[in-house]
């Protein structure tokens, strides 16, 4: 099985196949060396790669995980190959747009753009209040404002859609 | 006021780190003590570690921890003698402190009339400059030309920082580093004023170039003995939020930290001080000056513990208590170094955004003069109702560099998994050469690219990954599907439920 795995933002090949009852892993194309012992059900790995040890934390479900190791911590995101043809599909369907979601719980301070605005990707759409820090929320992609659905002073939860983006087309 | 009572049980009216970090050491003289909590923390450390919980309700702090009526209630219902506010919350609110005492309870901090004293920017200031100890020069009132302006500059020394009168938002400020350049810049920055604001008149005060934050610790007992214990630098922070501090300060010499340590003192005495508190300073290439003074427990106390061997909970319970300190500044030394990281729920790789979640997958620290001062459980719900800090890291080394190689090793075996948290950003610190080599200021953190992969181990993590996810999936894919576990779970049931019971259970006679 082959899987694409981003490590914060780095994108690397890594396959893993089985052969004689055995994991085999390749990253980049190039044969890794390894042993990999889930330690605990709870997320405690103990992996090494030739002769380095490497005492690993990883948290999270198939498609997104945090992998903490010697105190680094990398956010990882894979797919295998089905999920990157599905995923690449529906970005094509969808031009890049979709709906903008609240990371966190809430207070709209201001709106930055209005329905219709065009917006380039890192471009700030609203300011959004929490634990007493202002935060900027920025476009993920280039696209137009097809709707605003909060307003400034408004409190929203985690996952609650502020903004919808259209994608060109 | 200086009768000494013999204290059995206190009440700590707080959470967290600090609430446990209190609660030891009282339980280690032999005290109770005494826990409040709010709901969702009925379940938390302070909570479980305490010998008494009493249940504040209520889910955000005003309902529970700032609930000043109920938290004295809290004390008298559970027979506590006296009340320990931690750092935040009550900690620096004299009607709270006020409240205490009429009540009959002893309050374990200064008195209420030092907190207001020092609980105003303006007032401390006109007070500490009344008392000698050094503050930014600066023009009390503002100026509305520019003969006026060099006429005052020599009291205010280079560089000079002038702000509109009728400024705000970072506008209309101007530093000037050259006397020949101030007579323009001032003409200039007061017709921009006037243009802006309507008002031309300035202020000029004495710019803080490269400025770091020191601050220094001080005890003073009930009858008018008072230490200090040297200083903490606290540079490495953003927007004002500390990330790592440590003891002694890397530029700080003995004849500096004296001259500092007798102006904290001066300070302290200036408002009648009494209890552990902390004076802090900005200093710049030698010249120190007064910025505020904390009159509390500060959350960076242990790094100065660490280095000077005294417990400053045990001293503010002693002070308390109306006993003597019994020792003077002869008896202080600074004994190695120290370091302590805040381990905050916070997304370094994100501008430091808030980040919740559930803790799990701890992994602790251990090993030798590592101190981890925490809060953290697995299941801990993190969310937006409290400061986000969940744990202090704190070693101790006999010199700056094998501290700053302990807590590198000490960072290296630590996890908190189900959110993010600094403390790899506190790694990226540790291993700077301007950090390394103790030059840096309150600049230094923002300077920094937080999201590069700084230990280059990112291919380890993507073979991890890879695996995990694998094994994964395979699992998942071997697992039942939802609708045939029902399945199951129904027949197996209804069997159960089938078997033919003995009469006496099954209840037919």
């Amino acid at each position: 099985m082959k899987y694409f795995v981003d490590v914060d933002g780095t994108e690397h090949e890594v396959e893993v196949f089985e052969r004689f009852g055995a994991l085999e892993v390749r990253l980049d194309g190039e044969p890794v060396d390894f042993h990999y012992h889930e330690v605990n059900q709870h997320g405690q790995i103990s992996l090494t790669v030739g002769d380095r040890s490497y005492g690993i934390s990883i948290e999270g479900g198939t498609s997104k995980v945090a992998v903490t190791l010697a105190g680094q911590r990398y956010g990882v995101a894979i797919e295998d190959e089905r999920e990157r043809a599905a995923g690449l599909a529906a970005k094509a369907r969808s031009g890049g747009g979709g709906p903008v979601k609240s990371v966190m719980p809430g207070v709209v301070v201001e709106l930055l753009v209005a329905e219709g605005d065009a917006v380039t990707a890192g471009q700030p759409l609203l300011i959004l209040e929490a634990m007493k820090m202002q935060n900027e929320i920025e476009a993920p992609s280039d696209g137009t404002v097809a709707g605003i659905h909060v307003e400034a002073g408004q409190a929203v939860g985690a996952g609650e859609k502020l903004v919808t983006l259209k994608g060109e087309d | 006021m200086t009768k000494k009572t013999e204290l059995k049980r206190i009440l700590v009216a707080n959470r967290g780190e600090i609430a446990l970090r209190i609660g030891r050491t009282a339980r280690e003289m032999g005290m109770e003590w005494v826990a409040v909590h709010s709901d969702p923390d009925r379940a938390s450390l302070h909570t479980r570690f305490a010998d008494i919980a009493v249940s504040l309700g209520g889910a955000t702090p005003a309902e529970s921890y700032l609930d000043a009526g109920k938290i004295i209630a809290a004390a008298k219902a559970s027979g506590a003698q006296a009340i320990h506010p931690g750092y935040g919350f009550l900690a620096e609110n004299a009607k709270f402190a006020e409240a205490v005492v009429e009540a009959g309870l002893i309050w374990i901090g200064p008195p209420p009339k030092a907190i207001v004293d020092m609980g105003d920017k303006i007032t401390s200031r006109q007070i500490m400059g009344a008392a000698g100890v050094p503050i930014v020069p600066g023009m009390a009132e503002p100026l509305a030309d520019a003969a006026a302006a060099v006429a005052a500059s020599k009291d205010v020394g280079y560089p000079i920082c002038m702000k509109a009168s009728a400024g705000g938002g970072g506008k209309g400020i101007r530093v000037v580093r050259e006397p020949s350049e101030l007579e323009p810049a001032f003409k200039q920055a007061s017709a921009e004023a006037q243009a802006a604001f309507g008002d031309g008149r300035m202020y000029l005060e004495r710019y803080v170039d490269e400025p770091r934050h020191i601050e220094i610790q001080v005890l003073f007992d009930q009858h008018g003995n008072g230490v200090h214990l040297g200083e903490r630098e606290c540079s490495i922070q953003r927007r004002h939020q500390k990330l790592l501090e440590e003891a002694p300060s890397p530029t700080i010499d003995r004849a500096t930290r004296d001259a500092m340590g007798e102006a904290a003192l001066q300070a302290a005495r200036a408002v009648g001080y009494v209890g552990a508190g902390t004076v802090e300073f900005l200093y710049s290439k030698g010249e120190f000056f007064f910025l505020e003074m904390n009159t509390r427990l500060q959350v960076e106390h242990p790094i100065t513990e660490m280095v000077t061997g005294i417990d400053l909970v045990r001293e503010q319970l002693r002070i308390a208590a109306g006993e003597e300190l019994g020792y003077d500044q002869s008896a202080i030394a600074m004994n190695g170094h120290a370091i302590e990281v805040r381990i905050n729920a916070e997304d370094p790789k994100n501008k430091f955004l808030p980040s919740t979640g559930t803790v799990q997958n701890l992994r602790l620290p251990g090993g030798p003069w590592v101190r981890l001062d925490s809060a953290l459980y697995n299941g801990l719900e993190v969310g937006l109702n409290y400061d986000p800090m969940l744990a202090k890291l704190i070693v101790w080394g006999a010199d700056r560099e094998q501290a700053m190689e302990r807590m590198r090793r000490a960072l290296a075996e630590l996890n908190v998994g189900g959110v993010s948290t600094g403390a790899p950003a506190a790694l990226r610190v540790l291993q700077e050469e301007r950090f390394r080599a103790g030059d840096y200021d309150t600049h230094f953190l923002e300077s920094l690219d937080l999201t590069e992969d700084f230990l280059g181990m990112a291919d380890v993590a993507a073979i991890a990954a890879a695996i995990y996810r694998h094994h994964k999936s395979r699992r998942r894919a071997l697992q039942p599907s939802a609708g045939r576990r029902d399945g199951w779970l129904a027949r197996g049931r209804r069997q159960r439920t089938d078997y033919p019971l003995p009469p006496s259970i099954g209840g037919q006679a």
